[in-house]
C-alpha cells in the first residue's frame, strides 16, 4: 500500500483516482445495473435488421422489416393514434391545470385552499389499473353510475357504451387523464404563482386594476413561461402512452385507441409466433422519435429558460 | 366625490363577494368530480344490495366483499406479492439512488462526467419493449420478481433529485468529518444519510408508489399466476367476470367483490396519504427549483 502510494506520487491524475477509490467501488453495482438493464437491451436493437422468430434466426435481412412496417396499414393507424392522443392529452391536461391553478390562487382562505389541493392531488397516486377499474364500473352500460344519471335526467334513453365505442373512447380517455393528472399538474403552476412579486399587484391596484385586470396583465404573463416549459418537458414523453391506453382499450376500439406501444405488445406477447425482428423495428422507430423529441425539447428548453431538461 | 367613493366601495365589495362565491362553487364541483368516483366504489364495496346504479349511500352495509378477498388465496396472494415487491424494491431503489447521488456530487472525481452521461443517456434512449424482453429472457429473469425489482431500482430522475438534495448539505461538514479520519463510506453512512431524512422519505415514497402500482412489467415478464401482483389480479377480476365463482356461490354480488378489490388496492395508500402529502410536494419542488 505504501509502495503504491509512493509510486503514484509523481502522477497527479492517478493520485486523484486513488483518492476517490472508495467512490469507484461504491458505484460499481449501479454501473452493473445500468449495463444489464439499459445498455445490453440496446444491443438488441440489431434484431430490427434480422429475421427472428422463436424457431428461426436471427438471420440478417437488412431493411426488410422496415419496408414491411411502412407498408402495414395497422402500423400507420397506431402511429397516427399515438401522435393525436398524446398531443391532445397534453394540451387539454395542461390547459385544465392552468385554469384550476388560477382559480386556486384566488382562494383567499388558506385552510380551504389546502383542503382542495390535498383532494385534487390524490388521483395522481392511484395506479392506471385502479383508475381504469373505477371508470369501467362508473361508465358501465349495465347500470353504471353515469348511464343511470343520464337516463334519469332524461338526456339519453339507452345506455352508452362509453369505453367500447370508437366515437366515445378518445373523449373518455382525455377525461380520465384530466381527472387523474390535473391536480398534480397544478403544483408547478402554483409554485410560479406564489413566486410573483406582490408589489406588482399592489402597484396595479393603485392604478385601479380590478381582479380580472390583475389576472390578465400580471398573473397570466408571469405564468406563460412556466406553461411553455411544462409543454416542452411533457412533449419529450410523447411516445410513452402504454399503460394508460393498455388498461382502457379493448379490441372494439383499436381503430382509434391502438398506439405504437400497444401494437408492439400485441404483436410480440399475445401472438403464438411472434416476429421479434418486426416488432423490434417498430420499437426502434418509436424509440428514435422519442429520443429525437427529448433532444429537441432539451434544446428548446435551453433556449427558453437557460437550462435543459437533462 | 365622497358619495362617489362609497358607491365604488360598495360595488367592489359586492363584486368580490360574488366572484369568491363563484370560485367556491367551482371548487365544490371540482371536489365532487374528484371524490364521487372514489366514494361510489367505496359504497359499492360495502353494499350488499348494490348492483351499481346511482346510490351514493349503502342500503345495508356489509363487509362480505372484503371477507371474500381475505379468504380467497387467489385474491390475497397477489396482495402479498405486491407488498414484497414494494418493500424490497423501495429499499433497493433508495440504496441505488443515494449511492449514485453521493458519487455524482463528487465534482472533482475523475470520470464523473462520463458516469453521469452514462446514466443520463438511459433517460434519452432505450432499447424498447422487445429487446428488453429478450434481454430478460437471456438473464432467465422471465417469471422472476427480480425482473420487476431490479430495473426499476435504477431511476435516474430520483438519483438526480438525491444529488441535488445532498448538495444542499454544507461542505464544511464533509471536510470536518474527513479531517477526523472518516472514509467516504463512513461520511455517507454517518453524516449524509442522517441529515437526509426528508429526501429519503420523499424519494422512498416515490419508489414505493411506483412499485405498488407496477403493472406493465408484470404483464410483460410474469405469466406465472403465483407471482402476479395485486394490480394484475385486479385487472383480471374487472375484465373476466367468470373468475368469481367463489363470490357468487357465497351469495355476494360480484360487483361488491370487485369494488372491494379496488378499495384494497387504494386503502394502504389512502391511510398514509394525509401524512405523506407534504413530502411528495417537497419532492417535486426539489426537482423543479434546483438543478
Amino acid at each position: 500500500m505504501k509502495l503504491t502510494t509512493k509510486q503514484l506520487k509523481g502522477n497527479s491524475r492517478f493520485k486523484k483516482i486513488w483518492k476517490y477509490r472508495w467512490f469507484y467501488v461504491m458505484i460499481i453495482p449501479v454501473i452493473i445495473l445500468s449495463l444489464m438493464f439499459f445498455y445490453y437491451p440496446m444491443l438488441g436493437i440489431r434484431f430490427a435488421f434480422f429475421e427472428y422468430t422463436p424457431f428461426k434466426g436471427p438471420n440478417f435481412k437488412g431493411f426488410a422489416n422496415f419496408e414491411e412496417l411502412f407498408s402495414n396499414h395497422q402500423f400507420w393507424i397506431a402511429f397516427k393514434n399515438t401522435i393525436i392522443i398524446s398531443t391532445t392529452k397534453l394540451v387539454l391536461t395542461t390547459f385544465v391545470s392552468v385554469v384550476v391553478s388560477l382559480l386556486l390562487n384566488e382562494v383567499a382562505n388558506l385552510a380551504a385552499k389546502k383542503f382542495f389541493q390535498t383532494l385534487i392531488y390524490l388521483p395522481h397516486f392511484l395506479s392506471w389499473v385502479v383508475v381504469a377499474s373505477i371508470f369501467s364500473i362508473i361508465l358501465s352500460p349495465q347500470h353504471g353510475f353515469m348511464n343511470e344519471v343520464l337516463i334519469q335526467i332524461g338526456i339519453i334513453d339507452k345506455p352508452i357504451y362509453f369505453m367500447a365505442e370508437s366515437g366515445w373512447w378518445r373523449k373518455v380517455y382525455y377525461v380520465v387523464n384530466i381527472w387523474k393528472e390535473t391536480g398534480w399538474g397544478t403544483i408547478i403552476f402554483l409554485a410560479t404563482l406564489t413566486g410573483i412579486d406582490p408589489q406588482l399587484y399592489e402597484a396595479a391596484a393603485i392604478d385601479g386594476a380590478n381582479r380580472w385586470a390583475k389576472m390578465r396583465f400580471i398573473t397570466l404573463p408571469s405564468l406563460s413561461q412556466t406553461i411553455i416549459i411544462v409543454l416542452i418537458l411533457n412533449l419529450a414523453k410523447i411516445m410513452n402512452l402504454f399503460e394508460s391506453v393498455f388498461v382502457l382499450y379493448s379490441p372494439k376500439v383499436y381503430d382509434v385507441a391502438d398506439v405504437l406501444q400497444t401494437y408492439i405488445y400485441r404483436q410480440t406477447l399475445t401472438t403464438p409466433l411472434p416476429n421479434f425482428g418486426y416488432t423490434t423495428a417498430v420499437g426502434l422507430f418509436s424509440s428514435v422519435i422519442g429520443c429525437f423529441m427529448v433532444l429537441l425539447c432539451n434544446h428548446t428548453s435551453k433556449r427558453v429558460r437557460g437550462r435543459g431538461i437533462l | 366625490m365622497n358619495q362617489n367613493n362609497s358607491y365604488y366601495k360598495k360595488r367592489n365589495i359586492k363584486n368580490i363577494l360574488n366572484i369568491n362565491l363563484l370560485i367556491y362553487i367551482i371548487f365544490i364541483l371540482i371536489t365532487l368530480v374528484t371524490v364521487v368516483p372514489l366514494l361510489k366504489i367505496f359504497v359499492d364495496s360495502i353494499d350488499a344490495t348494490a348492483n351499481y346504479g346511482i346510490n351514493l349511500w349503502p342500503n345495508k352495509p356489509v363487509i362480505s366483499g372484503y371477507k371474500i378477498i381475505v379468504s380467497t388465496v387467489a385474491l390475497y396472494k397477489p396482495f402479498l406479492v405486491s407488498v414484497y415487491v414494494t418493500l424490497v424494491g423501495t429499499l433497493l431503489g433508495l440504496a441505488v439512488s443515494t449511492i449514485a447521488g453521493y458519487v455524482l456530487m463528487q465534482y472533482e472525481m475523475p470520470g464523473r462526467t462520463f458516469l453521469s452521461y452514462l446514466l443520463l443517456f438511459t433517460m434519452i434512449f432505450h432499447g424498447g419493449m422487445v429487446p428488453t424482453y429478450l434481454a430478460m429472457r437471456d438473464y432467465h429473469l422471465i417469471n422472476s420478481l427480480w425482473a420487476i425489482i431490479l430495473p426499476a431500482s435504477l431511476n435516474v430522475y430520483n438519483t438526480v433529485l438525491m444529488r441535488n438534495f445532498f448538495e444542499g448539505i454544507p461542505n464544511s461538514l464533509f471536510d470536518a468529518a474527513s479531517i477526523d479520519g472518516c472514509s467516504p463510506v463512513r461520511i455517507f453512512l454517518s453524516v449524509i444519510l442522517p441529515l437526509s431524512k426528508a429526501a429519503l422519505a420523499s424519494i422512498g415514497l416515490m419508489f414505493a408508489v411506483s412499485y405498488w402500482n407496477e403493472y406493465t412489467n408484470f404483464t410483460i415478464y410474469i405469466s406465472d399466476a403465483n407471482l402476479r401482483n395485486f394490480q394484475v389480479m385486479l385487472r383480471n377480476l374487472i375484465i373476466e367476470d367468470t373468475s368469481l365463482a367463489a363470490a357468487s356461490s357465497a351469495g355476494v354480488y360480484q360487483n361488491t367483490v370487485k369494488s372491494a378489490a379496488i378499495m384494497v388496492a387504494i386503502i394502504p395508500f389512502m391511510i398514509l396519504y394525509p401524512f405523506l402529502q407534504k413530502y411528495f410536494v417537497k419532492g417535486i419542488n426539489m426537482g423543479a427549483v434546483k438543478e
